[in-house]
């Protein structure tokens, strides 16, 4: 999941949807400044029981536990199903880039439950989404009109148009039943 | 956006020892691929169109090889990182006589310069000796001149300052024709010289190395010879200073450092 301004308070209610064991692993990718010193396990420590981490560089990817995107590092999956860090030069002035997570999360060749962009100000993310849809994984996109800055979402729309679309009303509750089917 | 697969990306490591010599086999495929990827992007190539051109050698591979491998860096990267150093190592390194710091992985010199300011801010300048490597003979001649574009500069800036610098950065250098130039004075006790952390050995034995946001290039076992590397060039009590989320994790060397600061990844050998 990719979001920037206007995303921090749905990752929020995310994570307390997760109130169960995850049968994935859950990845945040959070646009913030690279000097951002506040760990987000530790901000979400009490909104759910599921292991939440902030990965190293080489660390094993796991199912049943929640990741999020360090400040400063791109953070790319490898095949071999580990976490690398990367340091190369922003996208779209941000380090961590959306597109860099989507990207190598889609080259991996590992499956993908699902990948999921919503609100902020830029079009990171909107190249990534689009890959791993062609990949034939299912893509979902905030709808723009819901977003509190929809530039990211429309530009995911713009870019590729058969994204599934996340409403208002039942927006958590779908993504509740993406998180936990079981199905390929 | 131009995406390269892993095949192709193995494929192209073999063509460019092929051709050039130069072997990536020990870097980050994940890295590598990202990079490969927007350099095709960058350049309007695909791959076919990019192993014809890197197949005229010379300066066409080594420019790909240079963007591949190029590590962006800033002065006072990590502000917190300068302070501890500060507070931590060099209070250490002040019983010494003759201090030698190895900054591996150097690319245009910015870690070598800011460390030669924290030095002599310190007092202990003028007993110390800065190596500071590069695989990468052009960013060497770069570094060499101590040449910064002036809007680097004004991060470089906020940084020195953010670090706790005693004067102000503008101190250390001069403008000329709207770059920063660093003083000659600040250059003196830095060597700059060609050295591949993939392939060259120890050179010499440091009381300080400093490799930050490096051995995120390298792959698991790459990256282990290298720290076996570090190990080896480092005296006993030298410290070895990684980037802000680089550990000793997977190094197969936890057991012979201590950590001096567990935030910004200083470690001090022991054993």
């Amino acid at each position: 999941m990719g979001g920037s301004s206007g995303s921090f308070v749905l990752f929020e209610e995310i994570i307390k949807l997760v109130n169960k064991p995850l049968p994935c692993a859950l990845i945040f990718v959070l646009h913030r400044g690279k000097s951002s010193l506040s760990e987000l396990p530790v901000l979400f420590k009490s909104k759910t029981k599921v292991r939440m981490e902030e990965p190293q560089h080489l660390d094993l990817l796991d199912t049943n536990c929640i990741y999020f995107a360090v400040p400063d590092y791109h953070l790319l999956i490898g095949p071999d199903r580990r976490f690398y860090l990367d340091a190369t030069e922003k996208d779209f002035f941000s380090r961590p880039s959306i597109d860099a997570t989507f990207i190598s999360a889609a080259q991996s060749g590992i499956r993908i439950k699902a990948a999921m962009l919503f609100s902020g100000a830029s079009e990171d993310g909107a190249a990534g989404i689009k890959q791993i849809a062609e990949k034939g994984f299912s893509t979902y996109v905030q709808n723009p009109d819901f977003a509190e800055v929809p530039r990211m979402p429309l530009a995911a729309i713009n870019e590729y148009d058969k994204h599934q679309i996340l409403n208002e009303e039942n927006f958590f509750d779908e993504i509740r039943s993406i998180l936990y089917s079981y199905s390929t | 956006m131009i995406a390269l697969e892993y095949q192709e990306l193995e494929m192209l490591i073999v063509r460019v020892r092929e051709i050039s010599g130069f072997d990536f086999s020990g870097y980050a495929r994940p890295s590598l691929l990202r990079r490969a990827s927007r350099y095709l992007t960058k350049h309007a190539m695909n791959l076919s169109e990019l192993i014809v051109h890197l197949e005229q050698g010379g300066k066409a591979v080594y420019d790909f090889i240079q963007e591949l491998t190029v590590n962006y860096s800033e002065m006072f990267r990590d502000p917190d990182f300068f302070i501890s150093l500060r507070s931590e190592v060099f209070s250490y390194l002040e019983s010494f006589p003759a201090i030698r710091i190895w900054v591996a992985g150097c690319a245009s010199g910015e870690e070598a310069f800011s460390l030669a300011i924290l030095l002599k801010e310190t007092g202990l300048y003028n007993r110390s000796l800065i190596y500071a490597t590069d695989l990468s003979e052009r960013v060497l001649s770069s570094a060499r001149e101590g040449v910064f574009s002036l809007g680097h500069m004004r991060t470089f800036s906020e940084n020195y300052l953010l670090a706790e610098g005693k004067h102000s950065l503008s101190d250390y250098y001069h403008v000329a024709y709207s770059q920063a130039v660093m003083v000659p004075d600040l250059r003196k006790n830095i060597v700059f010289s060609l050295h591949d952390l993939t392939g060259d050995g120890v050179f010499n034995e440091f009381q300080m190395v400093s490799c930050r946001n490096v051995m995120i290039y390298f792959n698991l076992e790459q990256r282990q010879k290298v720290f076996k590397l570090l190990y080896e060039s480092l005296a006993m009590f030298g410290f070895l200073c990684l980037g802000k989320r680089e550990t000793l994790r997977y190094s197969g060397y936890e057991e012979h450092f201590r950590i001096i600061d567990t935030r910004l990844n200083i470690y001090q050998k022991i054993k």
